[in-house]
């Protein structure tokens, strides 16, 4: 066994010895993943887990590095990019990926991505014509 | 300030370029010669070709820490580098068909699932999924 295996299972002891707080995060992720576009908020992803929304808060916290909130924004913009590029108008990507307001989403995407969705869309048709050209 | 390189140290850059592209599936993207035969090469990933760029550098050739170093992560099994993947055991399954070695076969840890493999090139690289 290398040193590396040896540290993987010495970590998994200490760090991922609770089951239940496992089942319960990634279940709340794989929920997010399927629901991004509804109106998702802590008390349903709390109640859908049958758990207080301060736990949920903390555990999916201490096991992604993020708040789920933070994770089902990060989601929805990548999501909003595929549709993007797929051709979809700013304002259906904004609220197909489940988004309420068109200029919440578009300078939520720019801090995100470095450009508006107007922007990014723009590049990736040109980039793809500029393949076709040369 | 942004990222957009990492580097990956490798003994031989033209093994490394077949490796990297024609094992795991990277694209060439940059290959600009250098002085002593060295390059400039940059890859990056077939399904986010406007993401980071990895350099394979043949820093171990020149700069001896740099090899010692990759030395000591090889044989301690530690992988430098990771590469997320959207599921582990299919990566897994289609690299030991191409007769990649793994250390590390799948593996979860946590919110995650991780395999290791021996990149032929000195290193090893870590795959992860996210549960």
């Amino acid at each position: 066994m290398t040193f590396y295996e040896s540290e993987i299972s010495r970590i998994r002891d200490l760090c991922y010895a609770n089951d239940k707080h496992l089942e319960t995060v990634i279940a709340t992720r794989n929920f997010i993943d399927v629901h991004y576009d509804q109106d998702l908020n802590l008390d349903l992803l709390s109640h859908h887990r049958l758990t207080s929304k301060f736990h949920l808060l903390r555990l999916f916290k201490r096991y992604y590095g993020l708040t789920p909130k933070q994770y089902l924004t990060d989601k929805r913009i990548e999501k909003a990019k595929e549709q993007l590029i797929l051709g979809h108008t700013v304002k259906e990507a904004c609220f197909t990926v489940g988004f309420e307001s068109v200029s919440s989403f578009s300078t939520l995407f720019k801090a995100k991505t470095g450009k508006s969705p107007g922007e990014f869309q723009k590049e990736q048709f040109s980039r793809r014509d500029s393949d076709l050209e040369l | 300030m942004k990222v957009t390189a990492i580097s990956i140290p490798v003994r031989d850059q033209e093994k490394a370029l077949k490796f990297y592209t024609e094992v795991l599936g990277f694209i060439k993207k940059r290959d600009i010669p250098l002085e002593g035969g060295n390059r400039w090469l940059t890859l990056v990933s077939a399904e986010w070709q406007d993401g980071p760029e990895l350099l394979l550098e043949p820093a171990p050739l020149h700069f001896e820490p740099s090899r010692v170093y990759q030395d000591a992560l090889m044989e301690a099994g530690i992988p430098y580098t990771q590469f997320d993947v959207t599921n582990v055991e299919e990566e897994y399954d289609r690299l030991t068909r191409q007769e990649v070695e793994f250390s590390v076969k799948p593996t979860e840890m946590g919110t995650v699932k991780i395999a290791v493999f021996n990149d032929t090139c000195g290193n090893n690289i870590q795959l992860v999924e996210m549960l």
